[in-house]
């Protein structure tokens, strides 16, 4: 009697399992897009030109967003699932080499072909893996208007020691004044990249240029006296001591420039919504200086323009996916609603045949500044052996900036001499 | 009560008032940042109180609650949580009654596995986890509660087993012999008597559950499901910006329905349970 | 003990333990199979894995970073579990006592809980950095010994309230006849409590000291927000070293060694965890026959 009842239990349990694991199985493959996007910003505008897209073709296409810090965790568990994305990003080179099993050929899809220039596509033996899909530039942002009550326009900046002198002489007076020459160079972990990663860029782009290559498992660190003149010029003339830099925040720099604390703030052309959005900026009164670190030339030097976006195509899931996937990019790539959305809701500027001109001041000051002749920094950082080299580096610059001695900077100056090359061995192995 | 003890429990109730007070700061800090505007939120101006030009009123709550399906999430968070602690209280408490009452070489290496699983690092299990779910389509709100229950077994059963080795038996005993079935005796006499540690066990539970984020990310199917804390990630914008009001807001949100619960609850773990019920 | 096999005929295995082991299966056992398998192999994602032997084994334990990560989560997790589990007792033997405020002190000690570890890893890093700046010190990203004692404040600070929950409810289910007799007896207040309570407490005891250990080896979140291994990785703990080994580097072998330091860390810890419970044996043997 116990016994048929334990057993009626048992077998009910088991057959309510069987119904639910069958309720998957039923619906039929229809072709579908699924994009797992990685920066949250853009997330509600996926999703509205996605419903564009879907009333237009009929075909459905998923977004999901895995905010920064758990986009690989989530795109490792989501490329091992029945449902997998079709559609998914990556940040450059050092990406390729995890996930270059994972993507699709796109060089005979036509969508390479659709890209302004080939150094917009990411290449892994002779397929083509990855094609950027925005541009981004970084520099100095500088509020125009607080410059000019220091007495200076940012024409006659031109140079790194025009840069000092205009720094130190807004240091000099800032009490008068009510601001300073720079926002705090926070090393906190939210802050720290502009440092450790988009600054450290400069020692290693000019190296390459000298030596004519793109990328290297060895630096000379030739240009690492420049790259200390400039990061001593953010910590010497900022709103903050450099002892208390280790603890400050992206919110607090930000906040600063926005409370028009400061006039120079290093940071990019993604930084556009945040500052004009709050009614804070109007355009006119924003521009971005280059990164002067005192190399020959410099008159000539331009912003930082590269990007770390691409976009890749899942090769394991179903072939009519793949197509449809395709289809969808090559959508986002020529339709002119498309193309009009993602410049001026999503804020991109895609480096495209037909791609729509962006809004963003940063951006339209560094194709005019091309299209007269500076020259362009590259992203070199993206040839960095790992995100632990780019990690140690924030250390060193951390510890430098709080006490300021030599020592400290002899620690940093090894980073890019010895351990640069060790991490690259790794790499090797790996 | 003599004089003596009336003021050993008035110097407890002091040192309790200063232990409360460095215990709820963090949290306050966290509610009065959630009604300043974002521009007035750093580390400099986070223990500042919001003033007329900071403060936001509730401008971030209705962020929070509007703009990102706040709604939505909130009730599949609840629904995962009620069903997955449901589940663990029932299966967990049964499943360890027997291991405890019946000693033999089987329980105990089962036992041995569900202390083993508590030591077992998230990262060592979580893409594998995540694969299993999904073949087994385990990946919807409506299943999520099956891995929720194997994977917080551990804890649970390791739980109850050291609570009901501390239950004498004879209560059980003369219930088998007034002629109860092992059922009968299970749900009738010792589910109730577990009851201070089913509570304790339940706040545990519902507040991993609550605020988990990392094993919905990986087995809900996150096309179509989100849950509140992975609605918080949503904030945390790329080159390190994050949009704290909202986030704080946010966080604030998910705080009021676990204080209420737990306020609920720990009205219950009355005293005398067990001695009521075991007399002799 | 006879009587205790008849009172469960073991067949009630199906009916009591069976759905729990199905569920735990699912959820627990074959994904750690599967994890450990992973230890030896090289992977982007589960099924393109291709075995690799030992290798993955050998790197994990030539990884400096990786044995001071381990002695640095030993020295915190002995300190944590001391500190926790003392408050904790502590904290549930005043709030059992019915003084005043009880319900609310309960309260507030167990709200840390209520907040994920990420973010309470940030409040407290702008507390700390904020003390640490008045006093002249130098702030966490740059001071090991703030980032390990701020550990170890945070850590208690949030897990006094849960342990304090799970002694509230072993203390009150104790017998008031026991406790009433013993003082009619002459004993004191505190005999009541050291010679009567504490023994029966003893599978509570046990129950949270183990939960911390797991939870002090397995901090993950907490390390990440305060800290995240500043300075160098001084401050870098186990689960965190994990993590940093799939994240920090390029190149799938870091995946693997990434799964054979958890395999590693699991041995050590199943090692801990023996030794506990083997005291236990040795102090508790009515209980565990």
């Amino acid at each position: 009697m116990k016994m048929k009842r334990a057993g009626y239990f048992f077998k009910s349990f088991i057959t309510a399992i069987a119904v639910l694991m069958l309720g998957g199985c039923t619906n039929l493959h229809k072709p579908s897009v699924y994009y797992l996007n990685y920066k949250a910003e853009q997330d509600e505008a996926w999703h509205r030109l996605a419903k564009e897209y879907t009333e237009r073709t009929g075909i459905q296409v998923d977004i999901v967003t895995a905010a920064s810090g758990n986009y690989e965790t989530t795109l490792m568990s989501e490329m091992g699932k029945s449902s997998a994305p079709t559609m998914f990003q990556i940040q450059g080179s050092n990406d390729v080499q995890n996930w270059k099993d994972y993507c699709y050929d796109l060089s005979k899809t036509g969508i390479e072909d659709e890209l302004t220039s080939d150094v917009y596509a990411l290449k892994s033996e002779d397929k083509t893996v990855a094609v950027a899909f925005t541009l981004e530039t970084y520099g100095i942002i500088t509020n125009k208007t607080l410059l000019e009550k220091a007495g200076y326009s940012a024409d006659e900046i031109n140079s790194f020691d025009k840069l000092r002198s205009v720094a130190e002489d807004i240091t000099k007076c800032k009490d008068e004044l009510g601001f300073c020459a720079f926002t705090s160079a926070g090393m906190d972990e939210s802050s720290a990249w502009r440092y450790k990663i988009h600054l450290a860029n400069m020692p290693i782009y000019f190296e390459y240029r000298d030596k004519g290559i793109n990328t290297s498992d060895k630096i000379d660190g030739t240009y690492l006296n420049n790259f200390r003149s400039i990061y001593d010029l953010y910590i010497n003339n900022a709103t903050v001591k450099g002892s208390e830099l280790a603890a400050k925040t992206m919110d607090d720099a930000r906040n600063e420039f926005i409370g028009k604390k400061a006039v120079f703030y290093q940071n990019g052309s993604w930084e556009y919504n945040a500052l004009t959005e709050s009614g804070a900026f109007s355009d006119d009164e924003l521009m971005m200086l280059p990164i002067y670190c005192g190399t020959e030339n410099e008159e000539n030097q331009g912003l930082c323009t590269g990007t770390e976006n691409y976009w890749c195509i899942n090769s394991t899931v179903m072939q009519e996916d793949i197509d449809a996937t395709v289809d969808f990019i090559k959508w986002c790539q020529t339709d002119p609603y498309a193309e009009k959305f993602m410049a001026e809701q999503m804020g991109f500027v895609c480096p495209f045949k037909n791609a729509e001109e962006s809004k963003n001041v940063f951006m339209k000051q560094d194709d005019e500044m091309t299209k007269k002749g500076y020259i362009p920094v590259g992203w070199a950082f993206s040839t960095s052996p790992s995100y632990e080299w780019n990690n140690t580096l924030g250390s060193a610059l951390t510890k430098y900036a709080a006490s300021g001695d030599d020592d400290c900077w002899k620690d940093v100056e090894k980073c890019f001499t010895a351990k640069w090359a060790e991490e690259y061995e790794l790499l090797k192995e790996g | 009560m003599s004089k003596k003890e009336k003021s050993i429990d008035l110097f407890f109730t002091v040192i309790m008032t200063a232990v409360s007070v460095i215990y709820v700061y963090p949290i306050f800090a966290i509610f009065i940042n959630s009604l300043k505007k974002e521009s007035a939120i750093g580390t400099n101006t986070v223990f500042k109180m919001p003033d007329t030009q900071t403060f936001a009123g509730l401008a971030n709550y209705s962020d929070a609650v509007s703009a990102k399906g706040f709604i939505p999430a909130f009730l599949l968070s609840v629904f995962i949580t009620v069903t997955s602690v449901a589940a663990l209280l029932v299966f967990c408490s049964m499943c360890a009654w027997y291991i405890v009452r019946v000693n033999n070489r089987l329980t105990k290496l089962i036992y041995g596995l569900f202390v083993f699983s508590m030591i077992v690092p998230f990262q060592l299990v979580m893409f594998s986890l995540s694969q299993t779910a999904d073949r087994l389509f385990l990946n919807s709100p409506w299943t999520i509660w099956l891995v929720y229950l194997g994977f917080g077994a551990g804890l649970a059963v390791f739980m109850f087993a050291g609570f009901i080795r501390s239950v004498p038996i004879d209560v059980e005993e003369a219930a088998v012999i007034d002629g109860c079935s092992p059922i009968q005796t299970y749900f009738l006499v010792v589910f109730p008597m577990l009851k201070p540690t089913l509570i304790s066990v339940g706040i545990l539970q519902t507040m991993w559950i609550w605020n988990d984020y990392l094993l919905p990310t990986l087995v809900l199917d996150i096309k179509k499901y989100k849950t509140v804390p992975m609605l918080i990630q949503y904030f945390r914008g790329s080159y390190g910006s994050v949009q704290m009001g909202p986030m704080m807001a946010c966080i604030m949100l998910t705080v009021l329905p676990a204080a209420v619960f737990y306020l609920v609850l720990q009205k219950y773990i009355v005293k005398g349970i067990a001695a009521g019920a075991v007399k002799g | 003990m006879a009587t205790r096999n008849e009172l469960i005929k073991k067949r009630y295995f199906v009916f009591f333990v069976l759905p729990l082991l199905a569920a735990f299966t699912v959820g627990f056992i074959i994904p750690f199979i599967e994890g450990v398998w992973l230890s030896f192999c090289r992977f982007t994602v589960i099924d393109n894995a291709s075995f690799t032997g030992i290798k993955n084994y050998i790197s994990a334990f030539g990884d400096k970073g990786f044995r001071a990560a381990l002695w640095f989560t030993v020295k915190t997790a002995l300190v944590m579990v001391l500190l926790i589990n003392t408050a904790g007792f502590v904290f549930a033997v005043i709030l059992t006592r019915e003084i005043k405020g009880t319900a609310v002190f309960r309260t507030v000690l167990f709200m840390p809980n209520l907040i994920g570890g990420i973010v309470l890893g940030y409040i407290w890093q702008i507390i700390i950095n904020y003390v640490l700046s008045v006093v002249g010190a130098p702030l966490l990203a740059l001071n090991s010994t703030a980032g390990y004692w701020g550990i170890i404040i945070l850590m208690c600070w949030q897990q006094i309230g849960y342990v304090m929950i799970i002694y509230i409810a072993a203390l009150q289910s104790i017998p008031d006849e026991m406790s009433e007799a013993a003082q009619i007896d002459g004993a004191t207040y505190l005999q009541t409590l050291f010679k009567i309570k504490l023994p029966m407490l003893f599978s509570s005891i046990m129950i949270c000291v183990f939960i911390t250990l797991t939870n002090a080896f397995k901090l993950f979140d907490q390390n990440l927000a305060l800290t995240s291994g500043e300075p160098a990785h001084a401050t870098e703990m186990l689960a965190l070293n994990i993590y940093n080994n799939f994240y920090a580097r390029p190149g799938l072998m870091w995946r693997g060694i990434g799964q054979a330091k958890a395999v590693i860390f699991c041995i050590i810890v199943v090692m801990i965890a023996c030794a506990q419970f083997r005291l236990t044996k040795e102090k508790d043997g009515e209980y565990n026959e």
